[in-house]
């Protein structure tokens, strides 16, 4: 029963970093011929957060994924409180106190936060029937010993995203969690909804909990942890104190032997001509959606990165699908290189010479059971035909278009026909870009481009972006990584609530701009109210 | 998360190809089987007068097939094409017998088809009801009126030219169902594997979203597969009723469920976005096959549809993917 099982968590503060909760020891695994890990040791205190980095492929999910006890070492010992659970199963590794919280959250959108906390474990009456009300009382117990906003009764369905999150922390918490792992959990999150989640791991480390940090923001990893590790090839470069360290110098040894930016110089777009003495790629006239865009005005030059400062919910990811055609109640006047853009169709859109990289790159932006060169054609199939007139797709196009962008974007693949789900996140979201700029556009999209990809890959998209800007494209770039915005914008639009409330020509740094979108917040919720 | 560091790309050999195909479709290799059985113990199987008997047998299932691969790759079903191709075969019959001119009377039958195919698209995109159940509810609809149309007589048809032009005629030593099947298997590998609507195709099975933010309009290519699915269907009832020379309301029922077999043996996902032509061509092969071996041997027609559906589960739980 939750309510009076889940205090394995002791209230008092365990001594110190001296003994390891969870040891992993020598831990080495191979698939096939390809050895992931080797000889790599681990290990969590109670009461610590551990952050775990690496690039996209370096092995750091598969050493979770022994801890969680889906694969088992090849050699090598898992220790928890000293006892070997190396062999054992997930159902061993969750009952002994290892849980992990994944990016995509496991709840049931259709339960209620109580059900969802208890799940497979509802107090019974007589005959299998589930005891509805002490299952509400036990689930609110939990909630309330750790003061989050939540009901046991609400729908998960209802709930934001951060307070999903709590949901799992505490389902988590209540099977008598000792080791948390937690897989970029920031990476859906709004500003303020971070602080919430630090707020929480600071509770959660107060109370004895060992933390598993795994995040590709350096920033938070360096507000956050007391220790990080970070895997390369294999192996495990640490555990480094972060006060003895920098970003600059993790991110060093972070990155494989040789840095692979891409050249901007290569990438030449070559966007289609405007119409004569149009120097303008997107004029925005009184954009408006339904729900969320209010009367929003803007205009891009050729040759100009424009940057969306927004938090979560404040219409970013609207914008890019209303300018795209995605939205079909979006009402406004849009002019694509000086020509006027019917809104409503993806179709109209990318004839005019808008391409689009969306947020998800899995879900939106890839077929991931077909093959990279099909995934690259996919957006400009009409002109990689035969001949001109028969509709008639040429393989022979496709493969040089692929190789084409395979070797000016440096995307890390075997053969053309490997499938897009075999790559890593960066060489994935290459695949995204290499199909946007074979359409050839005076207007570049990009919702959330280096999300959930690693720093060199990072580096990588934004050499992308900027050597589509030098060849005269327009990019609207919207992210929720503010300094990501600052190092690339010209200029920075702030989006709050669906409407432009600043426009920044200085870049100004990540603390001050997060501050601006704060302030205008709570002042347009006041005029609001008022 | 192999990701090789290599700065040419391979291009696939022959025999990479091969060895990938025998990999994601072990059912040939029952296919194969299934026929070396056969030939072995079937008397007189190895025969091109057998070959010629099962390849028209097989004719009408392979000329729906090609349909279905168009929608199941498109990620939906059809269920309706066996009772849409009694439907047709019953329209037909009543048409000819209202003596429309043997040119014309066909060509209304397959526009037809192409109605009831646009319906069921319509109905699937736009009120957004699963595909199961619209083509569900439609062999409903389409055998019912099949059989309410001459409360369940079947309409002789005495045109002779339609007959001999469907069915009876040979036309350079093949019979005319195999060529209406080439005819069929020519235009769908054209379309699906050629074109760009082939390309979108897919590309609308393998992720629908993605499909839809690449600017790809979703909606008329399912709408397409359907179309083309109904006028497979057509014209397999045309096939059907030259066969019989007669409109019969039951001749197609249950056709459906052969169709999609073949389309599944032969290597399509039935979760979209997978498959080929000539693997559905395959498989209506391997089904005629199977069921004209076990009549050569002997069973009884009741114990064939065991057998058959054993092997078929067999056969689709090794395609898994």
């Amino acid at each position: 029963m939750a309510a009076d099982s889940p205090s394995t968590l002791s209230d008092k503060p365990v001594d110190g970093a001296a003994r390891p909760l969870v040891s992993m020891r020598g831990i080495s695994k191979s698939f096939g011929e390809n050895r992931v890990l080797r000889d790599v040791d681990f290990e969590v205190s109670a009461g610590e957060v551990h952050a775990l980095l690496g690039e996209n492929g370096a092995g750091k999910s598969t050493l979770m994924k022994i801890l969680m006890g889906v694969y088992r070492p090849d050699a090598g010992t898992v220790t928890l409180d000293g006892e070997d659970i190396g062999g054992t199963s997930v159902l061993d590794h969750l009952s002994h106190g290892i849980a992990m919280i994944f990016q995509e959250l496991s709840l049931l959108p259709n339960l209620t936060v109580g059900d969802n906390i208890l799940l497979g474990r509802e107090p019974r009456r007589t005959g299998w029937r589930i005891d509805k009300r002490s299952m509400r009382r036990d689930a609110q117990t939990v909630i309330d010993r750790y003061g989050f906003p939540l009901r046991a009764g609400q729908l998960v369905r209802d709930l934001g995203f951060a307070q999903r999150q709590m949901v799992e922390v505490l389902k988590a918490v209540s099977r008598g969690a000792r080791v948390l792992i937690m897989d970029e959990p920031t990476s859906s999150l709004s500003l303020r909804e971070e602080e919430k989640l630090f707020a929480i791991i600071d509770e959660l480390k107060a109370r004895g909990m060992g933390i598993v940090y795994i995040s590709h923001r350096m920033a938070e990893i360096f507000r956050l942890a007391n220790r990080m590790s970070i895997v390369k090839d294999g192996q495990v470069i640490g555990p480094l104190d972060p006060a003895a360290t920098s970003i600059r110098k993790v991110s060093e040894l972070m990155s494989k032997s040789k840095p692979a930016v891409v050249d901007t110089a290569v990438i030449e777009v070559a966007a289609k001509p405007a119409s004569a003495g149009v120097a303008t790629a997107l004029e925005v006239r009184g954009l408006k959606t339904a729900r969320k865009l209010d009367d929003l005005s803007f205009t891009i030059a050729q040759g100009e990165i424009v940057g969306i400062a927004g938090l979560v919910g404040s219409g970013r990811s609207t914008l890019a699908k209303a300018l795209f055609g995605l939205i079909p109640d979006a009402r406004g006047r849009v002019t694509v290189g000086g020509q006027p853009l019917k809104l409503g169709h993806p179709d109209a859109a990318i004839a005019a010479g808008i391409a689009f990289v969306p947020e998800d790159r899995r879900l939106e932006g890839l077929v991931l059971g077909h093959s990279l060169s099909s995934n690259v054609a996919l957006a400009s199939l009409d002109k990689l035909l035969h001949r001109i007139g028969v509709p008639v797709v040429s393989d022979r196009k496709i493969a040089d278009l692929f190789e084409d962008y395979h070797q000016k974007l440096g995307i890390v693949a075997r053969r053309p026909s490997q499938l897009a789900s075999e790559l890593s996140g960066g060489n994935q979201q290459k695949v995204v870009f290499a199909k946007w700029l074979a359409t050839k556009p005076r207007l570049l999209i990009l919702d959330e481009p280096t999300n959930g990809v690693d720093v060199n890959a990072k580096a990588d998209m934004r050499a992308i972006m900027r050597g589509a800007a030098d060849s005269g494209v327009g990019v609207l770039l919207i992210s929720s990584e503010l300094d990501e915005l600052t190092a690339s914008a010209d200029r920075i639009l702030t989006l709050v609530d669906g409407r432009i409330t600043r426009e920044l020509f200085e870049a100004k740094d990540e603390a001050e701009l997060r501050a601006t979108l704060q302030a205008d917040l709570a002042a347009m919720k006041k005029e609001r109210l008022a | 998360m192999t990701v090789q560091q290599s700065s040419a790309v391979e291009r696939d050999s022959a025999w990479t190809t091969i060895r990938r195909t025998l990999v994601q479709r072990p059912t040939y290799l029952i296919f194969a089987a299934v026929t070396a059985f056969f030939i072995i113990f079937a008397p007189n199987f190895a025969t091109l007068s057998t070959a010629g008997a099962i390849l028209r047998v097989t004719a009408l299932v392979s000329i729906m097939a090609v349909g279905m691969t168009f929608v199941i790759i498109c990620g939906e079903i059809d269920l309706s094409v066996g009772s849409a191709s009694s439907w047709s075969g019953m329209v037909i019959a009543l048409l000819l017998q209202a003596n429309v001119p043997t040119a014309v009377a066909p060509l209304l039958v397959i526009a037809m088809g192409a109605l009831i195919g646009l319906v069921n698209g319509l109905l699937v995109t736009k009120l957004r009801i699963p595909s199961f159940l619209v083509t569900l509810g439609m062999l409903s609809i389409l055998s019912g009126l099949a059989l309410t149309i001459t409360n369940t007589e079947p309409v002789p048809i005495v045109d002779d030219a339609f007959s001999d032009l469907l069915w009876n005629a040979s036309y350079i030593g093949l019979p005319a169902p195999i060529w209406w099947t080439i005819v069929i298997v020519l235009i769908g590998y054209y379309l699906l594997q050629m074109t760009v609507f082939g390309r979108r195709v897919y590309a609308v099975g393998g992720n629908l979203v993605a499909a839809r933010f690449s600017g790809i309009k979703t909606d008329r290519i399912k709408i397409t597969a359907f179309m083309f699915s109904g006028m497979t269907a057509a014209l397999a009832g045309l096939l059907l009723a030259a066969r019989s020379t007669a409109g019969n309301p039951s001749l197609g029922s249950g056709l459906e469920l052969d169709v999609i077999a073949a389309v599944i043996i032969g290597g399509t996902s039935l979760f979209g976005g997978v498959g080929d032509i000539p693997g559905s061509v395959i498989g209506a092969i391997f089904i005629g096959i199977l069921g004209f071996g076990l009549l050569v041997l002997g069973l009884s027609t009741s114990i064939q549809e065991v057998i058959k559906g054993g092997i078929i589960i067999l056969a689709v739980a090794l395609n898994r993917r």
